[in-house]
């Protein structure tokens, strides 16, 4: 005996998220607090090997300047003085660039790109038709019977996005559900509303350039999340994002 | 004065020894040293729980890795996660040379130690550990590389110092 079809259909939908890739800037008693830590520290701490070395040498060269102290010269220690070193290391830090912790498309505020807020998740929204109306919403793919949600999941993300993704899904479990009810007009005795069931993926390259098979997509931080999506959608979506 | 008074009680003094509880105490047995224990592994049950989970984290700076896994540690006692042990690997240093071929061929060096600390738990449910997994990831901190995976009986041999006097022993014995 089949049991009796339940009125509500499924869908599984992804999250998929970048990890920032840089850290936060610090508040002002952070680094208030770091300055102050470091100073302590430095104030409290022996000197180093590199440190020492450089003392001694010091004080032979002034020693020979004052006295001309020849026996020092014997020893063949001095091939390579410790100043020597720190100016190396200084040119050497000179030469080098860090990359541009706001980038480009930061200041264009190019919603489509990844290498933007680098210092906070990024979620994938994808324009989808649902019943007659075109929203943004986080990819979704009806559930079929005999899958499990989480592969379900899967292929929305795999749909949107082709096969070649390395994201990573940690459990099985969702992390949210949205369920809704159609409009009157379509409602019928078997299809009274949807659930939608959210799981979260995390992305693992920094390399889309294979996929993209649809191109309204957008790349957006929580806070951004309210521009795009509707109230009751937004509230049950921002109850698992961390940030 | 009784303020400065020191009230120590001399042998010949009825008081002496007065302070004195270990004979109270019941008897403690000393520890043998050897600890061989393995723990047991539990996986697949109805509610699907993870056996030992090892969180290892390696750095080359050791302040950041070792506050970095007191944070952790923290955070699985706050979120009533049972921590078995929580112990570092022995440091790794590298040598690493330049060698510039422009004229003279000089070579720089620079010393890296790698270090590595290890957070063991047990008990955790697999609805939770998705969770713990994501904050542990986003609280990450820069030049720290973070690796969770099962406790194996061979994780549980590197630590330990191979014998070789033994080993040897053993093979003539048998």
């Amino acid at each position: 005996t089949a049991a009796a079809p339940r009125p509500w259909r499924l869908f599984g939908a992804m999250c998929l998220l970048r990890l920032p890739r840089i850290t936060q800037p610090l508040e002002k008693e952070e680094e208030e607090m770091a300055a102050l830590m470091e100073q302590i520290e430095l104030e409290k701490s022996h000197y180093s090997d590199h440190e020492i070395r450089k003392l001694e040498e010091e004080e032979q060269l002034r020693r020979r300047k004052e006295s001309l102290y020849d026996e020092d010269e014997a020893r063949g220690k001095t091939v390579i003085m410790a100043q020597d070193l720190e100016d190396k290391w200084e040119q050497k830090f000179l030469r080098f660039k860090a990359a541009p912790r706001i980038t480009d498309a930061d200041k264009s505020n190019d919603r489509t790109s990844l290498n933007r807020k680098l210092d906070s998740n990024l979620m994938l929204l994808v324009k989808q038709k649902i019943g007659n109306q075109e929203l943004w919403l986080l990819p979704q793919v009806e559930w079929q019977p005999g899958e499990t949600l989480r592969s379900t999941a899967e292929r929305a993300l795999a749909m949107f996005l082709g096969d070649h993704i390395q994201a990573k899904v940690l459990g099985n479990a969702p992390y949210g559900i949205y369920k809704y009810k159609f409009p009157r007009a379509i409602r019928t005795e078997d299809n009274v509303g949807a659930k939608v069931f959210f799981f979260k993926a995390f992305l693992q390259s920094n390399d889309l350039s294979q996929a993209e098979l649809k191109a309204d997509h957008l790349w957006v931080t929580k806070k951004e999340l309210g521009d795009y999506l509707k109230s009751e959608y937004l509230k049950k979506v921002s109850r698992f994002l961390l940030d | 004065d009784a303020l400065l008074g020191c009230h120590r009680s001399y042998r010949s003094r009825p008081t002496h020894g007065i302070g004195k509880f270990k004979y109270l105490l019941p008897k403690e047995v000393p520890k043998r040293r050897k600890e061989k224990v393995q723990m047991k592994e539990i996986s697949a049950g109805t509610e699907y729980q993870y056996g030992d989970v090892n969180i290892q984290m390696t750095s080359y700076d050791l302040c950041l890795v070792e506050h970095f896994a007191q944070y952790v540690h923290r955070l699985c006692n706050r979120l009533s996660i049972r921590v078995i042990e929580s112990y570092a690997m022995p440091t790794k240093t590298n040598e690493v040379l330049f060698l510039e071929e422009k004229g003279s061929k000089m070579q720089l060096d620079a010393v890296l130690t790698t270090h590595q600390r290890i957070v063991q738990i047990r008990g955790l449910s697999s609805t939770f550990a998705p969770i713990l997994l994501e904050v542990i990831q986003s609280s990450q901190p820069e030049g720290v590389h973070l690796l969770v995976k099962q406790h194996t009986e061979a994780d549980f041999k590197s630590r330990l110092k191979s014998r070789p006097e033994l080993e040897e022993l053993l093979a003539q014995m048998s």
